[in-house]
């Protein structure tokens, strides 16, 4: 067995939430039996953005720096750019040194439970750190049962050669079984023939596989089985040798709806956040082929899977993209990308500059100092902890965003701007910027109100997805 | 140095006008400027030519300036374009005045133009903001409305004023471009449209924002040593003043006053030997509601956070102690960026020379006109003294 141990789990969730009925009032029916609610991403939310808050809250709960991981692999099916190395700026925004191994695992549901298996291989690392992150937001065609159950979140598990967390044993299945759900090259749905019961002999034969290959085990607390709707877990009970109630305390899809690559960490989690001490992890990818392992231990975790604001169906079409605008022609402003990726320190890091003339915080730290006005050789580099108080806000009204954000106000409506003072490191001194507010349902900022980062998807220009931090309210979680 | 007048001025009506282009514009605001001169001027006289433009829409944005010149037949003189985003016509006179203080002039043409209509909406916001910090400022998804909505916010939660008191402006100003044949909005509003239009940028609302206009000023400065040949109602250039300030609001001190505006104020009250009281009549730039509140106060009309009272007392009104924006300002004249500086002095020109109609302010002697670029990265302010018994 690995000598690499499990030391804390994260997982997080979208807030926004459509229910069941949304979909039977829309439609007639709903075609993803046992989802009573699923999870969608906000429209500056994606899969690497839910990483991002999945792996901070692992790094939290495990009560670690980012300093010291050495290893990370990112798991998805649905990654922002099918080609292009998102382990950078993965690594980046969780501020995990340049020097880390990463690794991308994709291409099926199973990616995130691959990731796991792969990195206990890999590990321990000399004394540092290894993180995991799934995350997944799949999409299919708006009538078909894989939109209906297509959710979303996150889950991120740190390794280290030391923690609570033991893989007691783990096993690997393939077996062809062509035409169970896919995607072609190019394409960003996912669909599946719907051959009923060759998709289910699919999934029993390589979950039942991975399981044969472990030893007998005695008992379980839960069973976090992959989960592409509400019903298919619990046809393989038997197969897996658990109960539905196993089953049952690790289901998170009945809430986010299939999470795809994250769904068995994301079961994972809420089974060991609910004081599980035997997790059996059941991934299926299609195919197909599947990972089993057994994981011993208390495991920290921390968790925000909770829901908050309800969509309409109209509302999640334009989530979906389904029914908004893309970003218009035009001119005029334009921040290329080498220019912006200058300015990456600040946006992924909250880099600011002490001014060593004045000692004023400079941010961006470029240029003249903005309170002395000399003009440094160079800015000391000062990291912001990422708090700030409110000194001016707007709420851009529908149709008076600018171009590069018309696709933004197009999918989630009309959007606050602000002014923030962002906290100095000391408490004392602040330095101020221009961000974006998260808020929800009717929700609305004011001057003085106190604020956190997140990172989000900024815009989307040339093809190239550029992420930064936004803030929202300090209460949000 | 020697001092500098201006002699004629004259501006396009402001509005839409799709079909026309920025040079036809130019041509009729360089016609209306010229016909203004009392005693006429020959165009040979003229030396040379600045022209303000942001330039919206790309067009001819190169050599805008001699292509603008050649059209008006004032051919081979020095002739460039000046790009000081809404503040691009207030830096154009300001640059005509400096060629004939320092001896290099003796007459010159100052003037802006801007085309703001011809284009689709989409095509409109790219441009309208190209003049806010672009790498931070304008990527969290605002143009200027929101950046003054901004400045609205913190000045609303800091001092007793309300948004109606941002609705008083669009009041009052709009009463007085409905008695402005130039305005691009001539209509009157009430209080209750005014309050109850739809948000743009909350706190503002449509009523508390400006159009996008075309149109065109122009504005012919002469020195002292030839003025007496073109006119025997001379109005001197008293005083200016410009400043600059970082261009992103967030990188400012404060979020309640410009302080490019109050250090142009001051140095051309400085330059013309005046105070805030010495004026009778002022144009400023109201590009939005709360931006005539600023004004109010960096000019020094009241102390910071008096903007409020002169509006519930009535002051800036037309029949005030002082009237602000007797032309309806930006608000209901109209607002074609590249034009706006010259057309406030062109306002002032007629207002101190009596043609002003029925918005006549009553025997002004010294009138001011403030002009800002973008929230406040440029302003300039001049003073304009209507010379009895040279």
């Amino acid at each position: 067995m690995s000598d690499v141990r499990l030391k804390s789990v994260g997982a997080y969730s979208p807030r926004l939430r459509i229910s069941a009925a949304e979909f039977r009032e829309a439609w007639g029916r709903f075609e993803a039996a046992g989802v009573e609610t699923k999870a969608v991403p906000e429209a500056d939310e994606d899969s690497l953005t839910m990483a991002v808050e999945a792996a901070r809250r692992a790094i939290d709960a495990a009560d670690v720096s980012p300093d010291d991981v050495g290893y990370l692999a990112f798991a998805t099916t649905t990654p922002p750019m099918a080609e292009s190395d998102l382990t950078a700026r993965l690594t980046s925004l969780l501020g995990v040194t340049a020097d880390a191994t990463t690794r991308t695992m994709t291409g099926s549901t199973r990616a995130g439970a691959q990731a796991l298996d792969a990195s206990l291989d890999a590990g321990p690392w000399d004394g540092r750190l290894g993180i995991v992150v799934a995350a997944d937001c799949p999409t299919g065609s708006p009538d078909s049962g894989i939109e209906h159950a297509a959710g979303a979140g996150a889950a991120a598990v740190v390794l280290g050669d030391d923690g609570p967390g033991v893989v007691r044993d783990r096993s690997s299945y393939v077996e062809p079984f062509p035409g169970t759900r896919f995607r072609t090259l190019g394409e960003g749905e996912t669909t599946e023939l719907g051959v009923t019961d060759y998709d289910r002999q699919s999934f029993a034969a390589a979950l039942g596989g991975a399981v044969d290959g472990l030893n007998a085990f005695d008992h379980v607390d839960a069973a976090a089985v992959q989960s592409p709707d509400g019903k298919r877990p619990y046809r393989v009970t038997d197969v897996l040798g658990v109960e539905p109630d196993h089953v049952a305390a690790a289901d998170t899809v009945e809430t986010l709806g299939d999470t795809g690559a994250a769904s068995v960490l994301l079961g994972a989690a809420k089974a060991f956040d609910n004081s599980a001490e035997r997790v059996l992890l059941a991934a299926y990818g299609s195919g197909a082929g599947a990972n089993a392992m057994i994981v011993d231990g208390e495991l920290p975790t921390k968790c925000a899977l909770d829901a908050s604001v309800d969509l309409t169906y109209p509302e999640y079409l334009r989530r979906r993209e389904v029914i908004t605008a893309d970003e218009p022609d035009g001119g005029g402003a334009y921040v290329s990308v080498p220019s912006w990726k200058r300015t990456i320190p600040q946006r992924h890091q909250l880099n600011a500059g002490e001014c060593p003339s004045c000692g004023a915080l400079n941010f961006p730290p470029s240029g003249a100092c903005r309170t002395c006005h000399s003009r440094p050789d160079a800015y000391e580099t000062v990291s912001l902890p990422g708090t700030g108080t409110v000194e001016g806000v707007t709420t851009i009204a529908q149709g008076g965003a600018p171009p590069e954000f018309v696709e933004q106000q197009s999918q989630s409506g009309p959007f606050v701007s602000a002014v923030i003072a962002l906290d100095g490191p000391a408490g004392d001194e602040a330095v101020s910027v221009p961000a974006q507010v998260l808020t929800r349902g009717d929700s609305s900022v004011a001057v003085g109100d106190r604020t956190e980062t997140v990172i989000r998807r900024i815009y989307r220009q040339e093809g190239v997805i550029r992420y930064g931090f936004k803030m929202q309210p300090i209460d949000a979680d | 140095m020697r001092d500098a007048y201006i002699i004629g001025a004259g501006q396009t009506p402001f509005g839409s006008m799709p079909d026309r282009s920025y040079r036809s514009l130019f041509l009729t605001a360089f016609e209306r400027a010229v016909e203004s001169v009392p005693h006429g001027i020959d165009e040979d006289e003229i030396d040379e030519a600045v022209i303000g433009s942001l330039g919206v829409g790309g067009r001819q944005l190169g050599l805008s300036g001699p292509a603008a010149t050649e059209h008006l037949g004032l051919h081979g003189i020095p002739s460039s374009r000046i790009e000081n985003a809404c503040a691009a016509s207030g830096y154009s006179v300001r640059q005509a005045v400096q060629a004939v203080k320092s001896g290099m002039a003796d007459v010159a043409l100052a003037g802006g133009v801007e085309v703001m209509t011809d284009m689709s909406g989409d095509m409109t916001k790219y441009w309208l903001g190209v003049s806010g910090e672009t790498e931070w400022e304008r990527l969290t998804g605002t143009t200027f409305a929101g950046v003054y909505a901004q400045m609205a916010s913190a000045y609303l939660d800091r001092y007793d004023a309300t948004r109606e008191h941002l609705s008083m402006v669009a009041v009052k100003n709009h009463a007085n471009g409905a008695k402005n044949p130039n305005a691009h909005l001539g209509f009157e509003c009430s209080l209750d449209d005014a309050m109850s239009a739809p948000d743009v940028a909350h706190p503002l609302n449509l009523y508390h924002c400006c159009p996008t206009s075309d149109g065109a000023a122009a504005v012919l400065v002469a020195s002292e040593d030839v003025v007496d040949e073109y006119t025997e109602e001379p109005v001197r250039v008293a005083g200016v003043g410009a400043s600059s300030e970082r261009v992103g609001l967030f990188q400012r001190e404060e979020y309640t006053t410009i302080a490019s505006s109050r250090r142009a104020g001051e140095t051309a009250y400085d330059r013309a030997g005046l105070g805030a009281s010495d004026i009778d009549f002022a144009e400023v730039h109201d590009c939005f509601a709360i931006a005539e509140l600023l004004a109010y106060e960096d000019l020094g009309f009241c102390d910071p956070g008096g903007a409020p009272q002169l509006l519930d007392d009535g002051v800036t009104d037309l029949d005030g102690d002082l009237p602000v924006n007797a032309s309806g300002g930006l608000k209901s004249k109209g607002h074609p960026i590249g034009a706006t500086g010259a057309g406030q002095i062109a306002e002032a020109f007629k207002q101190l020379r009596g043609k002003a109609g029925e918005r006549q302010v009553e025997d002004p002697t010294y009138g001011l006109t403030h002009n800002v670029g973008g929230s406040g990265g440029a302003a300039v302010v001049h003073i304009l003294e209507r010379e009895v018994g040279r």
